[in-house]
């Protein structure tokens, strides 16, 4: 009997620790969106209309990628993301803009092979610039829908997202940005129960806020400084059946991804998160960078984890 | 016969002007010697009376993958600069500067409405949606003026030969430009040369690709 069948979801930065399938997978379950995505990007080229193709690749080290708080229970391992991303720029006058557009994305680790994700997210955001100039500020609305399908099928997920952002740029050097979000993660539970909890534990719900800052020191390089403060469910893998984790899950099922005996759960959790980051601009279309990331969170019941993680990575805009 | 007298007439009236016009060679370097570009050379003549036939041309500002081009753009006082839009969107160009406060709508094409520039001094250009975009205009006093390219070098020729103030301006110069003045002295029968050594502030400009922080575009 399922005691609780609530899905919810979401993911956070940490939890956000994209996940998901092989390309046959994906394509499979994404061909439509996929075509549509495809045709997206060829209408950059065609359309007489303001284009923004984008993309970004990621190496990443993550101590502790199921979000474990005991020391035996932590898994780390590396990763190579990928992201290619077109966005349509439609200003109307009176600083009004509105962007859409897609993104594909993937994600391959080294070792949690059932990890491995790709998604595709359709974006939707409408800017209001206030004033005139690089220095006005401005707020951005946005929304997104997205879906994530990994090698082992059972973390796959629609994901909704939305999010008001503020920024401004104070002068060439200093550029800051607040930005509230809202994540919805819909997974579909499995059929089996453990001991009345729910299975539904990848629909996740969160909300967080986050502030960065990005500091020109010279002529190409610069640095970057971002906190993170998000409140919801989280996801916990841990191998060691203890009554603190269970006692204060929303839901649980096994996670195959780390290896037989490998339990997830759903908690609440804080999550308080810091980000230092340096770029270097090679031309004026890329840029490479490296950051390091600090997560902590305080979960229920005790469920308290840090994950740390070092990052390389390289963007370009056409 | 009265159209070939003419036209004799001419050509000695310009070959005589020719003949007498001075010109002067100008060299930019930075404090490690690099080369300059983009540096405005400006020669202003001591009898004002040379400047007296000048005319403000019509010039423009293209703008050609979300970058004003070209990046600095010395005019004379008066000149009307229209600014054709040649990429496939629409720009918003804009200047906050003292010597020329000005917007254009949303634009696309070579639709926007020339603007006639009537103050002397520094303009810069912005675009209110691509916000990486920056460009300068020049506007000089003198008719007398060249840019140098990438060699840091500039040619300024048909000057009338007589005493000049020669100085120049750089978008980054991290001096005042009065700083670089110098007296020089023109004449028909040999060009001149000036040459000038000046320090350049970091030229920090918004980044067209952001990193961590929220893009401020789209």
């Amino acid at each position: 009997m399922r005691t609780r069948s609530r899905r919810t979801i979401g993911a956070t930065l940490h939890n956000a620790k994209m996940r998901c399938p092989s390309l046959p997978t994906f394509c499979q379950a994404n061909r439509a969106s996929l075509t549509a995505f495809l045709i997206l990007c060829a209408a950059s080229h065609t359309a007489r209309s303001d284009w923004t193709v984008a993309t970004a690749a990621a190496l990443s080290h993550d101590d502790n990628v199921g979000n474990a708080r005991d020391h035996n229970d932590q898994v780390a391992d590396s990763s190579a993301s990928g992201t290619v991303s077109a966005l349509q720029l439609i200003p109307f006058g009176e600083g009004y803009s509105l962007a859409a557009g897609g993104e594909l994305s993937g994600q391959i680790y080294d070792h949690l092979t059932g990890l491995r994700n790709a998604s595709i997210d359709g974006l939707l955001s409408l800017r209001k610039k206030w004033g005139l100039g690089a220095f006005a500020a401005w707020t951005r609305a946005g929304v997104s829908v997205g879906r994530s399908n990994y090698e082992d099928g059972y973390r796959d997920a629609t994901i909704y997202r939305a999010s008001l952002e503020l920024g401004k740029r104070f002068d060439e050097r200093w550029n800051l940005a607040v930005k509230y979000a809202f994540e919805r993660r819909a997974a579909t539970p499995g059929d089996y129960e453990i001991y009345g909890l729910s299975s539904d534990v990848f629909s996740q719900t969160g909300r967080s806020f986050t502030a960065n800052a990005e500091y020109s020191l010279t002529e190409r390089f610069s640095i970057s400084l971002g906190s993170l403060l998000r409140h919801g469910d989280v996801v916990s893998t841990t191998r060691t059946a203890e009554y603190y984790i269970y006692a204060n899950s929303k839901a649980a099922a096994p996670d195959p991804a780390f290896g037989p005996g490998a339990y997830a759960y759903r908690i609440d959790g804080t999550t308080y998160g810091a980000r230092l980051g340096a770029e270097y601009s090679l031309t004026a279309h890329s840029l490479i960078g490296c950051g390091f990331q600090r997560l902590e969170t305080h979960a229920h019941g005790g469920n308290n984890y840090t994950d740390s993680v070092p990052q390389l990575t390289w963007n370009y805009r056409f | 016969m009265l159209k070939s007298f003419i036209g004799t007439v001419g050509l000695m009236v310009v070959g005589a002007a020719c003949a007498h016009a001075a010109e002067m060679h100008a060299l930019v370097r930075d404090h490690k010697g690099k080369f300059v570009a983009d540096a405005v050379v400006l020669a202003v003549a001591v009898d004002p009376r040379a400047a007296l036939r000048a005319r403000a041309p019509a010039d423009a500002v293209d703008q050609v993958d979300k970058q004003f081009v070209p990046y600095v753009k010395p005019i004379f006082v008066g000149s009307t600069v229209r600014f054709p839009n040649s990429d496939n969107i629409r720009h918003q160009v804009y200047s906050f500067s003292p010597a020329k406060k000005f917007e254009l709508p949303l634009y696309s094409g070579a639709n926007a409405p020339p603007i006639v520039f009537d103050k002397p001094g520094v303009v810069v250009l912005g675009c209110n949606i691509h916000d990486w975009m920056i460009g300068y205009i020049y506007v000089s006093e003198t008719p007398f003026f060249a840019k140098t390219g990438s060699l840091g070098t500039a040619v300024i020729s048909d000057l009338p030969p007589g005493e000049y103030k020669v100085r120049i301006w750089h978008p980054s110069m991290d001096h005042a430009e009065e700083s670089t003045s110098q007296q020089v002295t023109l004449t028909a029968n040999a060009p001149a040369n000036a040459e000038w050594q000046i320090g350049l502030k970091p030229n920090i400009r918004v980044p067209r690709v952001s990193g961590a922080a929220s893009p401020a575009y789209p």
